[in-house]
């Protein structure tokens, strides 16, 4: 049973450490087990040092472009090369495999290799809010979230959408529970949606209680909700994407992540012009 | 959840665009995988980006039956990097003389790290397979222990006390060499 114990610990620190936290918290958490714990965590941290590399960009790109021009090809080309296998002449053949490579190249594969940014609009079909499912809130006197960058993902396909928001940084601590901040609004295409996006740049919380600055982690640079949406041409949808701040324990630390349940979608009548 | 509920299986579209959500987070963890087996980057980056390759040609017949898509990845993985082991006709074995670590251009810390490189490599090897397939998928891969499992056909309790094991392995080992 001991074992078991430990080996549970073991196996939730080693997870902490990958996510970011370090092991001196980690053994502050399990004083019982600490002597045993920080030379075995030590262990999984030279292990980690030592082959640890950070693959090169220029062949992370190519391995990317290769990977999108087979799903292009595998997703996309099949069905529509099919028409033309009736055809027997091979310049015809040749001349239409590249005008469909191309047309797959500037259609399928460049959106999802560089989605198209999306311009703001006050007239828009689409506004994107931030609201907050108050959790741990009350812990923090300001707790701002700078967004980067906000995706789109369609249903059933691989287009994605972004745009910049035009308000960047939004207090949490200032849209508890019904309140929510539109922090942008612009045209966007009509059709089904299933996925949002937010990328965070930099999160600052600063405690209610000491005034001490801590520091909030989030499982990835990004938070991600699956949700199906609808945006339409004649009504203006409104997203709003919860965020919610929850304490990882009785460490002082914190996480950032989607509140599902909070989060959606509604329609509303576009005004007549 | 009702599993035989047709309308609950993705369609290939979905997992196409699943596939390519993971290949942003997943192509460095895969790389690292097979770097740990082949001991030779560019080679594991070569045959990370391949992973994904088969994985969207394999897209068809891939059923997310107790495997999420990401352990279904380091299986292939897995596969690919015994197939380049057999082909090269060696058995995680590193090429330490061949091996260049990153770093700054002082002799004595490449040294060093050379040296570092080969005390963790020779305690990995003194590991049975199982348990090197668990350090490696939880430490470079970053799956949980239950995905782990899922791989590996074992509980994830199993998993926990191969991790546990293993670690304390290389603790003996690399502690009594430092």
């Amino acid at each position: 049973m001991m074992t078991e114990d430990f080996d549970r610990i073991l196996d939730e620190c080693i997870d902490r450490i990958s996510r970011g936290d370090n092991v001196a918290d980690c053994l502050s958490d399990y004083p019982a087990y600490s002597e045993k714990l920080g030379p075995l965590l030590q262990s999984m941290l030279d292990v980690q040092k030592t082959y640890t590399f950070a693959p090169s960009a220029d062949t992370k790109r190519a391995a990317r472009q290769k990977f999108y021009a087979t799903l292009g090809k595998q997703g996309r080309m099949t069905p529509v090369l099919s028409l033309f296998r009736v055809i027997p002449r091979s310049a015809v053949w040749a001349t239409t495999a590249v005008l469909v490579l191309a047309i797959v190249g500037a259609l399928v594969i460049e959106p999802v290799l560089n989605p198209p940014t999306l311009v703001p609009s006050p007239e828009g079909n689409f506004a994107f809010l931030i609201s907050d499912e108050p959790n741990d809130i009350g812990d923090f006197e300001s707790l701002n979230v700078t967004i980067s960058r906000v995706g789109l993902q369609a249903a059933g396909s691989l287009k994605r959408l972004e745009f910049t928001p035009e308000t960047r940084t939004v207090d949490l601590t200032q849209l508890h529970g019904e309140e929510s901040q539109e922090i942008w609004r612009g045209n966007v295409l009509a059709g089904q949606y299933s996925q949002v996006y937010i990328y965070v740049s930099e999160v600052t919380g600063k405690l209610e209680s000491t005034g001490q600055i801590v520091d909030v982690k989030l499982p990835s640079s990004k938070l991600h909700i699956s949700m199906p949406f609808e945006v339409t041409t004649d009504s203006v949808t409104s997203f709003t994407f919860d965020i919610t701040v929850v304490a990882t324990g009785n460490n002082g630390k914190y996480i950032l992540k989607p509140q599902i349940g909070e989060s959606g979608a509604r329609q509303e009548q576009k005004p007549l012009e | 959840m009702n599993i035989g509920n047709r309308k609950d299986i993705p369609t290939i579209n979905e997992y196409e665009s699943r596939l390519a959500d993971l290949y942003e987070e997943y192509y460095n963890k895969v790389a690292r995988y097979v770097y740990v087996h082949i001991g030779n980057k560019e080679e594991a980056e070569d045959i990370a980006g391949e992973v994904f390759l088969k994985a969207l040609k394999s897209l068809k017949s891939y059923r997310e039956q107790g495997v999420p898509m990401q352990g279904w990845l380091f299986r292939i993985a897995h596969n690919l990097t015994v197939d380049y082991l057999r082909k090269m006709d060696k058995r995680r074995t590193v090429p330490i003389d061949s091996v260049v670590l990153p770093g700054n251009d002082n002799p004595v810390d490449t040294a060093e790290k050379n040296i570092e490189f080969e005390r963790v490599t020779e305690a990995m090897k003194q590991l049975t397979t199982e348990q090197t397939e668990v350090i490696n998928l939880r430490f470079f891969g970053g799956l949980t222990s239950k995905e782990v499992g899922g791989i590996l056909g074992k509980s994830d309790g199993a998993v926990r006390e191969m991790q546990r094991a293993a670690i304390e392995k290389l603790r003996g080992i690399m502690g009594v060499e430092k």
